[in-house]
């Protein structure tokens, strides 16, 4: 038979060593799931009734190792401040010569198969806790795996489009120049962010740059504002700067994006929003692990046309004649809009495209970081294991030799 | 004589580099409009129509939604369209149909917005059937 008593030190056992003395060791630890035992006589204050006689084990099992656990089930009772009774439900059905099989001078130390949980006070580390953090670790690192593969498809599928969209913005920068340092009235600032998280630092980035941006045009009679796109930058933004978003759009890569979506975004960002220059934040996409936070500056027809005239950075646009249309104005708002939608178009699609590269470098890294910690974790795991197996095997044997002595 | 068209549907040529022609004929609102090398540097708004690239003997023709044409100085042109088709891709049928459903929505149309969209289609369609024609 065998036996699994739950002890903790301060448990005190109690054992009856002669028909009418009894000895009661108390447990001092229970370091590498085995416990010392001290002798410490309380002869006076402890009575166990004794009911049966019947034997149910030979008198022979008294120095075998299994039998003494039996005993130690019989002799076993939590007595933690002076309690005295037996308690073990084999009390009953045991021997009453037996526990004068055993030694009046206990010293021994026994190895017994205590269960893994945790004790208290327990030194050596517990196996099961490491085995659930293994496999919760192993988890997680199975999502991440999972994560970086979905993000590399869909940036497969997006990336051909962001870099073939470069080719709608590139005239107009041909023709009207890239003018960041713009300094006019009313800016706009037009954050484009994800939606979702996990994807590393851009929409932090994003953040960063169009606070940086609201600094540098903020100023008496100056008047700037938000226009968010994306969840993330919205929650970070919504924080501080509440009172100057103007607009705020979500959910806009649910669809895989198209002109027409964008187009409709950019023209609800024209109709509700009044501006002389907007600034468009995104990240643009360099290569899978590299994305350069970029301002691209639209300026409002009235702008254009004032520059144009005062020969300043935009005195070149002078020199071209302007087909049709009513008045030059007329040709000028047109070309800004059309400018706008189509700038939009590439930043939302060089953002989505850095969204996922990002997403697939930070999960690319935390899978290898789960991995990391899973070797760690195993490496302790078997250490310990060891470690128990060794000090559980060295009490067998002093134990043993121990009993060989006594005899 | 150098073009870009960029538009998302359809890249006549890579980012950065440029195709070099002969003659480019454009759909301007003003009219048509012939692209030579050295033309005078313009802005002009394209509407629906075909816009045909000339190299040499070969003829290339487009159909273009709308969008801008930027004639540089110096022999560049710029031309953004939202889409643009070769014409040989086009179904006529589907243009008969699409022309016949703009004219109904035109005729029942209420409200200015409707009468605009619906004006908008016809005017599409109806250059979508010259292209083809022509």
């Amino acid at each position: 038979m065998h036996y699994e008593p739950k002890l903790n030190p301060g448990d005190i056992l109690v054992n009856r060593v002669k028909t009418t003395s009894w000895k009661c060791v108390v447990v001092l630890t229970n370091k590498a799931l085995s416990f010392a035992i001290a002798v410490i006589s309380l002869e006076s204050t402890i009575r166990v009734e004794k009911k049966n006689t019947d034997l149910r084990n030979s008198p022979e099992l008294g120095f075998c190792l299994s039998s003494i656990l039996d005993q130690w089930q019989w002799l076993f009772s939590v007595a933690k401040g002076g309690v005295s009774s037996l308690q073990s439900p084999l009390a009953q059905s045991l021997p009453s010569d037996l526990p004068s099989l055993l030694t009046s001078e206990i010293s021994l130390s026994f190895t017994l198969n205590l269960p893994e949980e945790g004790l208290l006070g327990v030194r050596s580390i517990s196996t099961q806790v490491v085995r659930n953090r293994m496999k919760s670790v192993k988890n997680i690192q199975k999502i991440t795996k999972a994560m970086k593969m979905v993000a590399a498809s869909k940036l497969r599928a997006v990336q051909g489009r962001a870099e073939n969209s470069r080719g709608l913005w590139q005239p107009f920068t041909a023709l009207l120049g890239d003018n960041p340092s713009i300094d006019v009235k009313k800016s706009v600032v037009v954050t484009l962010s994800s939606d979702k998280g996990l994807c590393g630092g851009i929409n932090s980035t994003v953040v960063k740059v169009s606070r940086a941006l609201y600094k540098l045009n903020a100023g008496p009679e100056k008047d700037v504002k938000f226009v968010i796109v994306g969840e993330k930058a919205k929650a970070i933004m919504f924080r501080d700067s509440k009172n100057d978003i103007s607009l705020s759009v979500t959910e806009l890569n649910k669809n895989p994006l198209n002109y027409a979506q964008v187009s409709v975004l950019a023209d609800d960002i024209l109709k509700n929003v009044e501006f002389d220059a907007l600034r468009i934040v995104y990240n643009k996409f360099h290569s899978v692990v590299a994305f350069l936070p970029t301002v691209a500056t639209v300026l409002s027809p009235e702008v254009i046309e004032k520059e144009s005239e005062l020969g300043g950075k935009l005195g070149e646009l002078d020199s071209y004649e302007i087909e049709g249309g009513e008045t030059k104005g007329e040709i000028l708002q047109n070309l800004a809009e059309f400018q706008f939608s189509c700038v939009m178009f590439n930043a939302v699609l060089e953002n989505a495209c850095s969204e996922m590269g990002a997403r697939m470098s930070a999960m690319d890294s935390s899978s290898r970081n789960a991995g990391e910690m899973l070797d760690r974790l195993t490496l302790t795991y078997n250490r310990t294991r060891q470690a128990s197996i060794t000090t559980e095997l060295i009490e067998i044997i002093s134990g043993a030799s121990a009993l060989e002595a006594a005899k | 004589m150098v073009i870009i068209p960029a538009n998302p549907s359809l890249m006549l040529s890579n980012n950065d580099v440029y195709t070099v022609v002969d003659m480019v004929i454009i759909p301007a609102t003003t009219g048509q409009m012939g692209v030579l090398p050295g033309h005078v540097a313009t802005i002009a708004e394209l509407k629906p129509g075909v816009m045909s690239v000339h190299e040499g003997n070969e003829v290339t023709k487009y159909f273009v939604s709308s969008g801008f044409a930027f004639i540089h100085a110096n022999s560049y042109t710029d031309i953004i369209a939202i889409e643009a088709v070769p014409v040989d891709q086009i179904d006529p049928t589907l243009v008969q149909k699409g022309l016949a459903d703009f004219t109904q929505k035109l005729s029942s149309a209420t409200t200015d917005l409707e009468k605009a969209e619906a004006q908008i289609g016809v005017d599409v369609h109806s250059a979508l059937n010259s292209a083809l024609s022509g």
